[in-house]
């Protein structure tokens, strides 16, 4: 059976959903507590770059904006439409939109597959209206599309930090999750987007897509499995970017007995296992890893080789993150004599200089400085874990050996000084296991 | 080989043992010295031309799973073992209502690690390949690992790294490494298998035996696809 070459949603299709010229949203509303609501203001608000019309027979104006009756009643065209109306009015509004130019649509509303047959039947007829009319279509049942580059915030909450990291996410809340914490960490995303019910648009054409979007350093998928298995290969083995993935569903095995004893043994995650270390996919086994992998490898370049130097203020910290790096095959080796003789002439005597080095409580920004400068040459990658309140920490920064950086234990001083190593681009780390783990990452 | 597939899939059944040994030699995959025999005399004189110990296995298009269906009887050591052996297997077939082709009369490989390499098909991403360390590793643990066909040789050499048990592989308490060249090229072959012969679906090469030089394939079950309807010319 030769698999058909599967084809991709175009770019040009992408680029109205992503960044288009115009938007309007159909069903928006003038109660605030709707999400017709939120999304026409957070679409507003996030400083969208042309014309967004609210549609809404029943209303005259929303937010100051006067509203149409239908999508044919706006005189200027049209290149993206999100949708939050009742799931039996989709399709033919998606027919409607076709007509009018239309070339993307977001469909926030559910009622479709994932309630049963009668939703299932109208998730068909929102597909073939949708391949009539040549509209590409996200969702239906999902959280929208949040580009802060454009910028696009058809979704909520109203996120706007710009980064380099592209989430797709077949959950919507698991979805905003990570781009609230990359939002909080003044780190942002490249784009957000909530694949829902993947009637048309899949991971394939966004993995397809972000592998050549310039904002993009690295993409996290979360999802629930494939939807089709050949296209998502060829997207993966098209993407030169880091890719990591969170696959939920691990269990049940539903083991049934089989003919061939292979086949008993194929559960479906053992496949998966397999297929994404083939590819080089890097799994993720929970959301704190797709959050922290991908803010890694978007925002690290790969070590030159696995030899780490663990300098930190706090013994413990140093314990932790030596067991990581034991298990996950990063090489603590130790210091060359070279090195400790220069380290024992500038360090205090109570400092302890091996790997983990210990600088002890009262270390300073200075000395890790001092560390990392005398590691050039010996080591590949130095971890500055900054385990106390220690000021001016964010201007340690170098590139050889390559900085991993974690912070825990500052309070003030650590927040303060987390948002300012982010917004030179470097990545910080809440824990020594996290930080060491997401490290291992780069050199696989 | 390809008569046998043929013919084994417009008989809608199973690679019988001797066929699949056939399918293996001709990958130059190493299987036990043997013999498809129909009479206890023809045993022993296959069992005295091959060498002792023997193993004597039932061959019935009716019967995947020889082990459980009584249809193996190992360790057989001399003539009369042998003769015994070939009433038992054939009144055990007549009593299951089995289609009887023989028996196979097959060389006792030397004990040695076991391992299973096995091919099956993923409702998504179709082929792929399952290597694993034999017994409680597989059993118990679910000790395995899978690739896509086709595989590399990184593929494959990553595959057999990724399960727990490797250890064992690489040798413990003394023991040297096994050969694990030719398992490595074992993997690619069940791969390059399933690309040629797109109608064999499944696959168990389960025991494995691996030594420190080279490996032998004890068991083999190749399962193929039903018979689909005729295509329209």
């Amino acid at each position: 059976m030769p698999a058909a070459s599967p084809s991709f949603k175009s770019g040009d299709a992408l680029e109205a959903l992503f960044r288009p010229k115009s938007v309007a949203v159909i069903g928006a509303s003038t109660a605030p507590e709707k999400l017709g609501y939120q999304i026409f203001k957070n679409i507003l608000d996030a400083g969208f770059p042309g014309m967004v019309y609210p549609v809404n027979p029943k209303a005259t104006e929303i937010l100051g904006r006067p509203c149409y009756r239908s999508i044919e009643a706006i005189p200027d065209p049209v290149d993206l439409v999100t949708i939050i109306i009742p799931a039996a009015l989709v399709a033919d509004t998606i027919r409607q939109c076709g007509k009018r130019g239309v070339r993307g649509a977001i469909v926030i509303s559910g009622g479709f597959s994932e309630t049963g047959a009668e939703g299932e039947a109208l998730q068909n007829q929102l597909v073939a209206a949708a391949h009539e009319a040549d509209v590409a279509v996200i969702g239906p049942n999902c959280q929208g599309v949040n580009n802060p580059y454009h910028p696009l915030c058809a979704s909520w909450p109203l996120l706007t930090r710009r980064g380099g990291v592209a989430i797709v996410s077949q959950s919507g809340t698991v979805g905003a999750a990570l781009m609230d914490w990359a939002s909080q960490e003044e780190l942002g995303v490249s784009t957000f987007v909530s694949l829902g019910n993947r009637a048309d648009v899949d991971e394939a054409d966004l993995i397809h897509y972000f592998a050549k979007d310039p904002h993009t350093k690295a993409i996290a998928v979360y999802m629930e499995g494939v939807k089709v298995a050949s296209k998502f290969l060829a997207a993966v083995r098209q993407c030169h970017k880091p890719l990591v993935v969170l696959k939920a569903g691990r269990t049940p095995k539903g083991r049934k007995a089989a003919e061939s004893h292979t086949r008993s043994l194929a559960g479906r995650d053992e496949v998966y296992e397999g297929v994404f270390r083939q590819l080089g996919i890097h799994r993720a086994a929970d959301l704190e890893q797709l959050y922290d992998f991908s803010k890694a490898l978007a925002y690290l370049p790969r070590p030159k080789g696995p030899r780490l130097l663990i300098v930190t203020s706090s013994g413990g910290s140093g314990i932790l993150a030596t067991d990581v790096a034991e298990v996950t095959g990063l090489d603590v080796v130790p210091l060359p004599d070279e090195m400790v003789r220069t380290l024992r002439e500038v360090l205090p005597k109570h400092c302890i200089v091996a790997n983990p080095l210990d600088l002890t409580g009262d270390a300073t920004a200075e000395m890790y400085r001092q560390v990392a400068e005398a590691a050039a040459g010996h080591f590949d990658i130095v971890a500055l874990i900054f385990g106390d309140p220690i000021p001016g920490a964010s201007a340690v920064v170098g590139t050889d050996p390559l900085q991993l950086v974690i912070f825990l234990g500052g309070a003030e001083v650590e927040r303060h000084e987390r948002l300012l190593f982010h917004q030179k681009g470097i990545p910080v780390f809440p824990t020594p296991e996290r930080g060491i783990r997401a490290l291992s990452e780069l050199l696989r | 080989m390809t008569t046998a597939l043929h013919a084994a899939l417009q008989e809608g059944r199973h690679l019988l043992e001797p066929e699949a040994y056939a399918l293996l030699e001709a990958y130059g995959v190493p299987v036990p010295s043997h013999r498809l025999v129909t009479s206890a005399e023809q045993a022993a004189a296959a069992a005295a031309e091959i060498g002792y110990p023997v193993v004597a296995k039932i061959v019935s298009p009716d019967i995947v799973h020889k082990t459980e269906a009584g249809g193996v009887l190992l360790n057989l050591t001399d003539g009369p073992a042998v003769h015994s052996a070939y009433r038992q297997l054939t009144e055990r077939g007549r009593a299951r209502k089995a289609a009887l082709r023989g028996v196979l009369i097959s060389r006792m490989a030397p004990p040695a690690i076991e391992v299973i390499v096995g091919l099956t098909q993923d409702v998504q991403f179709g082929p792929v390949v399952m290597f694993g360390l034999g017994g409680i590793f597989v059993e118990v643990y679910q000790d395995v690992a899978f690739r896509l066909v086709p595989l590399s040789e990184h593929d494959a050499a990553a595959m057999i790294r990724e399960v727990k048990a490797f250890p064992l592989l690489q040798g413990i308490r003394g023991k040297g490494p096994v050969d694990l060249a030719a398992l490595t090229d074992l993997v690619l072959t069940v791969s390059r298998i399933a690309e040629a012969h797109r109608e064999i679906v499944e696959m168990d090469l389960n025991p494995v035996l691996v030594y420190d030089t080279g490996l032998c394939v004890v068991d083999a079950r190749v399962l193929l696809r039903q018979a689909a309807a005729p295509q329209k010319p």
